[in-house]
């Protein structure tokens, strides 16, 4: 893009500088529609699955119903609780909304296409993401509310728990493709099974682990049926319950950017990102980005399906399985994906 | 020219916001004006190449640590009168502290400039690593082969961190009852319900 | 070395998407002044409860229990950033590389083993 601004006569600094900027806004901005869209597309899954209509009035088929609702949102009243304190209260939704963004600045979207290609991709998703246990700490701490105190304090030791058991997945994959760099990694499953098969899920060893990364992202996301923090026969809203206009959608936003990005790494690490499922010349004509936008929308369809068929956690049964299945679990397979490598001589 | 610019961006933040956390009044303020902090120290050290270190900085202190310090300081109730009370006794304890950590800072440094320090390996000097490896490569290649027993060092203090602090807070509780999933999951309809075939009129025996 | 020009458009990337959220904070502050919608009361600004005053603080004491999760959690945290860069090189570091981070892996096998018996990991 550098050099399309290059030649309509820019020096080289700004013409990188514009790339970059239209860069920033082509993700950030296709986001937040996308975000739009997909809730709505969720309400009319869910809709399905309970043979109701769902959201059907605003615009054809109700597809404009989020951004009757955004608009709305828009002009409400911001209410700032006397009692809270007034600073973090409306940090906390920028912190969520900016760290739910920054995360995309590494994703690839086709080959070679993506914002910034650094060496160690993987570990600043790893990184922000961990950030994101903040803007949900401090907004029930600074609502100085009982409910969204107890929300709060839930959902980080819930996000916590489960980071352990990825980042040991998230080892697994690297040991394979010998790279922290995202598109690096997309790259190692290139004809991957057989010869043909683009994706390290249907290898026998990781599929295993793509299950477990599956079902954590959800709980990292706090998904339902990991939906503890805002189980709303018991803590209200969770920590937006002092929340109004768009301070409360932003919390929205942050949370279903945040799917979208889980989707995209199960994309990008198991079922091979911007790749077509089978090595073969005639699929590669459809562009990458398709493939990529495919394989997120149907990770989002197993998401939304999830959230409609299954009942929620209790607490204990969520901490049971984050520390006593997924994390021996993970654990154990970090030795057994090492040592097989080992001796197939991988490295070598 | 941009790296300069945030070179003293990312340095005059960590300095004014080490400086808040320490003139906070509130504990919360404090814990988050550091995580601002070990942030901008991690723009720091991606400017000197350090991504991986970078990275480290953000999971580990900004990830880890710095949640545990804000459920120590968000659920203890703390009285701020009474801690206000103890400052002029523990001034003297501070001042000692300081001093300690002053004089280590600049051992730390005079022991850096004398050269090079061998960390228990047989053969003295810093290792030298070609520029071209990513350095989480470097980094690897170095502590899993010639570093291996202050890795395996470090592997039994972190032992002893967990055991320590299970012993510290772990308390057996009394009265609550926990699931047993595979007991919950073993039980077959055959255990828990059975068929009769009740004559009309009579009681049944249970 | 290091590619520097890489780390550009994520600072960049920073500085528009905090420039995003905070307008999408404090511009219907605005807004909603012009329209007439900002009307606090008292009762509106008061903390939420079902419909009585909340008689109690909110900032009550906690159970140990999430001292021990943060603390478990940055153990094996820490586990997890020895095997980052592990993962990497084990083509240069080989057999014994694969065996010191087995080693290491042991001991702290031990110490979930310690936690599970002790029942630090059980949560009622």
């Amino acid at each position: 893009m550098t050099s399309f601004f290059q030649s309509l006569g820019m020096s080289y600094e700004a013409a990188w500088f514009t790339a970059t900027i239209a860069g920033i806004l082509l993700i950030a901005l296709p986001l937040m529609l996308a975000v739009a869209l997909i809730i709505y597309a969720e309400r009319k899954l869910w809709a399905a699955f309970a043979l109701r209509r769902g959201p059907n009035v605003v615009g054809p088929f109700g597809v404009l119903q989020s951004f009757a609702d955004g608009l709305k949102v828009f002009l409400q009243e911001t209410i700032i609780p006397s009692a809270s304190n007034r600073g973090l209260f409306l940090i906390a939704p920028i912190i969520t909304f900016t760290v739910a963004l920054m995360a995309w600045a590494v994703i690839p979207f086709a080959d070679g296409v993506v914002l910034s290609n650094i060496n160690v991709g993987l570990l600043y998703i790893l990184a922000i993401s961990s950030l994101g246990v903040y803007g949900v700490v401090i907004a029930g701490w600074a609502s100085n509310s009982k409910y969204p105190f107890y929300s709060a304090m839930r959902a980080a030791a819930q996000m916590i728990s489960y980071e352990v058991s990825i980042g040991f997945i998230l080892i697994c994959i690297v040991l394979w493709a010998g790279t922290f760099n995202v598109g690096g990694i997309v790259e190692g499953q290139r004809s991957h099974i057989f010869g043909f098969i683009n994706a390290y899920a249907f290898n026998p060893l990781l599929f295993p682990i793509a299950i477990m990364f599956l079902i954590s992202s959800m709980a990292e996301t706090a998904r339902a049926p990991f939906d503890l923090t805002e189980a709303e026969s018991e803590l209200v809203a969770g920590y937006q319950t002092e929340y109004s206009s768009m301070a409360f959608a932003l919390f929205w936003l942050g949370e279903y950017a945040n799917v979208l990005l889980m989707c995209a790494l199960n994309a990008i690490l198991f079922w091979g990102g911007y790749l077509p499922p089978v090595d073969w010349a005639p699929l590669y004509a459809v562009p990458g980005i398709i493939w990529f936008f495919a394989k997120i929308l149907l990770m989002f369809f197993v998401f939304a399906w999830v959230k409609a068929t299954v009942p929620r956690y209790r607490y204990d049964q969520l901490m049971r399985l984050g520390w006593k299945v997924f994390l021996p679990i993970s654990l154990f397979w970090v030795f057994l994906v090492s040592g097989y490598l080992m001796f197939t001589g991988h490295f070598a | 020219m941009i790296q300069l610019v945030s070179f003293y961006i990312f340095a005059s933040i960590v300095i004014a916001s080490a400086a808040m956390v320490i003139f906070a009044r509130n504990p919360v303020h404090s814990v988050l004006w550091l995580i601002v902090a070990f942030f901008n120290a991690a723009g720091l050290m991606v400017l000197i190449g350090a991504e991986f270190i970078a990275m480290l900085l953000v999971i580990v202190y900004v990830g880890a640590v710095a949640v545990l310090f804000l459920f120590v300081v968000m659920m203890l109730d703390i009285d701020f009168a009474e801690l206000r009370a103890g400052f002029v006794k523990n001034v003297p304890l501070g001042l000692l502290l300081a001093v300690v950590l002053a004089a280590e800072l600049v051992l730390g440094i005079g022991a850096y400039q004398a050269g090079a320090v061998a960390l228990g390996t047989p053969e003295a000097g810093a290792a030298t690593v070609s520029a071209a490896v990513p350095n989480i490569e470097a980094i690897g290649g170095l502590l899993y082969s010639k570093y291996v027993f202050m890795f395996e060092t470090a592997g039994l203090i972190l032992l002893v961190a967990m055991v320590g602090a299970i012993v510290l807070t772990h308390r057996k509780s009394h009265g609550t009852r926990g699931q047993s999933i595979s007991s919950q999951v073993q039980r077959r309809p055959e255990d828990a319900t059975r068929n009769v075939n009740q004559p009309v009129g009579q009681g049944i025996e249970l | 070395m290091t590619d520097l020009s890489q780390y550009l458009p994520i600072l960049l990337f920073l500085v528009v998407a905090l420039a995003l959220s905070s307008a999408f904070v404090f511009l219907p502050m605005g807004v909603s002044r012009l329209t007439g919608t900002y009307k606090p009361t008292e009762a509106k600004l008061a903390e939420y409860e079902c419909g009585f005053p909340a008689f109690e603080d909110s900032r009550s004491q906690f159970d140990v229990r999430f001292y021990l999760v943060a603390i478990l959690f940055i153990i094996f945290d820490l586990e997890a950033a020895f095997l980052f860069p592990w993962a990497v090189s084990l083509g240069e570091t080989g057999w014994i590389g694969w065996g010191t981070m087995m080693l290491f892996l042991f001991e702290l096998v031990i110490g979930f083993i310690y936690a599970w018996k002790v029942g630090a990991l059980e949560w009622e």
